[in-house]
């Protein structure tokens, strides 16, 4: 970013840069007004900026515009006022984005911060956010960020997230698993797996973003989703359909398992 | 030049029929068009012997057979990835750093004593290689990863080089090295620089150093 001979380059609050990024692991936002943040993702500011868990007292109405329940509004942070806020999350890569009038799902983990122009939506993938709307906003990853269009598998790892496309789907490459020597090969574990049997497939117009290694970051809670029928990822106790999936014992021993707490 | 660069920690291959690839496997990002990635029972080229060598030696790195039309995006772990292009020389390196490189390269397997014997030995345990290294020679590219970025440090007769065993990457040419050891008193009482080994490079060739002294 910065020349790199003569030593550390200093900033004061007018040299460091307005909504751009420092370094590559570190933003700057110049503030004036409000941005959200994931908790704990500033590191410095200058000027008069407060901080508020979003959900108390004044701050009720931004729920309603800019987050989809309150359940999940509780792991964001408001920052207030003037100056120069300094973003950053354990030396990943951070990159900013515009939005306008767009739409962009990303993995939980990523998102740092947005701007009240956007508002933020739980996916109907689960892990997923969606930001809709106009506005900046910032996001981590591991290693930079490639953006690369349709039509792609991309690794489940590798995937940050992506912009207008209609059609993130399963898809599975079992070629080699045909044939004798594949027969034996799924039987035995001879040989192993390549690893990259499972991709998500993007079709259509739009955009992915790929990060450049298969490290994920640690998944942020997305808020529960209702109870409904219907609804992916709604919790019917996740109990009650796994265990009709585990084989029984023949005979009648069967509960034998259950009470071992096989 | 099958590998172009995206940023320092992604590249992107180029596969046509008739002209395969292998890779780590797992390391695959995205792809494009028509791939397919067999896992590769051999580890790399040549036979059963070859696959039984491997085993011994302990460079059998799992590796997958990249096929296909199409463009196949490689990294791995968050590593720095560095391209090689041979020309016909042969590159020394471990098999774990390697990413991915053209089949078109010949793959063997090196024991460290058939260069210097028992000192090639000593620091094949050193550097961490191991008793055996992984050789690459032909024509063809390679992607190595490495801790941090790699530099490129030419080796002249004249002028030999010394290298961190722990910041070695791998090597080409013509290059004899040694351990050379600075041990002294103080590194007997616990006092020593802590730079007490490094590998010393001479010969006509390149060596590639990553900035870090992290092992992968």
């Amino acid at each position: 970013m910065s020349a790199q001979a003569g030593g550390p380059v200093v900033h004061d609050p007018y040299t460091l840069p307005i909504d751009d990024n420092v370094n590559p692991y570190a933003f700057s936002v110049d503030l004036k007004g409000q941005w959200f943040l994931q908790k704990g993702k500033m590191i410095a500011y200058y000027g008069q900026i407060t901080f508020n868990g979003i959900g108390h007292g004044a701050l009720d109405g931004l729920i309603a515009r800019n987050f989809h329940s309150p359940l999940h509004a509780s792991d964001w942070v408001v920052a207030e006022g003037q100056g120069k806020l300094l973003l950053a999350d354990r030396s990943f890569d951070v990159n900013s984005y515009d939005l306008e009038e767009g739409n962009l799902t990303i993995r939980s983990g990523n998102l740092l911060a947005f701007q009240p122009g956007l508002s933020l939506k739980q996916s109907i993938i689960p892990g997923f956010l969606t930001l809709i709307g106009t506005g900046k906003f910032v996001a981590a990853s591991n290693g930079a960020v490639h953006f690369v269009e349709p039509p792609i598998r991309v690794d489940p790892q590798a995937l940050v997230g992506w912009a207008d496309c209609p059609s993130p789907c399963h898809h599975y490459d079992h070629s080699y698993m045909r044939g004798v020597l594949g027969g034996i090969r799924a039987l035995t574990g001879i040989g192993g797996t390549s690893g990259e049997e499972h991709q998500f497939e993007f079709v259509g117009a739009g955009q992915v973003l790929l990060q450049s290694s298969e490290v994920l970051m640690a998944e942020q809670a997305t808020g529960v989703v209702p109870n409904e029928p219907g609804v992916p990822g709604a919790g019917h106790p996740g109990g009650q359909a796994q265990q009709q999936n585990i084989p029984r014992m023949p005979g009648q021993l069967g509960d034998l398992q259950r009470r071992f707490g096989l | 030049m099958a590998f172009t660069r995206i940023n320092s920690k992604m590249v992107e291959a180029q596969v046509l029929p008739g002209q395969r690839l292998f890779s780590q496997r797992g390391a695959m990002l995205a792809y494009r068009g028509d791939v397919t990635f067999t896992p590769n029972m051999q580890g790399g080229q040549g036979g059963i012997g070859s696959m039984i060598g491997r085993r011994v030696a302990n460079e059998a790195t799992p590796l997958m057979t990249v096929e296909g039309r199409g463009l196949v995006m490689f990294g791995h772990g968050g590593h720095h990835v560095h391209t090689i292009d041979l020309h016909g020389d042969t590159l020394y390196v471990e098999a774990d750093r390697l990413l991915a490189f053209e089949g078109t390269l010949r793959q063997s397997t090196m024991f460290m004593g058939s260069q210097g014997g028992v000192m090639g030995v000593i620091r094949g345990q050193v550097t961490g290689q191991g008793l055996f290294t992984t050789t690459l020679a032909g024509q063809g590219a390679v992607a190595v990863m490495a801790h941090g970025g790699v530099i490129e440090l030419p080796i002249t007769p004249q002028r030999p080089v010394h290298v961190d065993p722990q910041a070695y990457v791998a090597h080409r040419g013509e290059v004899r090295n040694k351990l050379s050891t600075a041990l002294g008193w103080r590194d007997m009482v616990g006092r020593g620089s802590g730079e007490a080994f490094q590998l010393e490079l001479s010969g006509q060739g390149t060596v590639y150093v990553q900035a870090s002294e992290e092992k992968l």
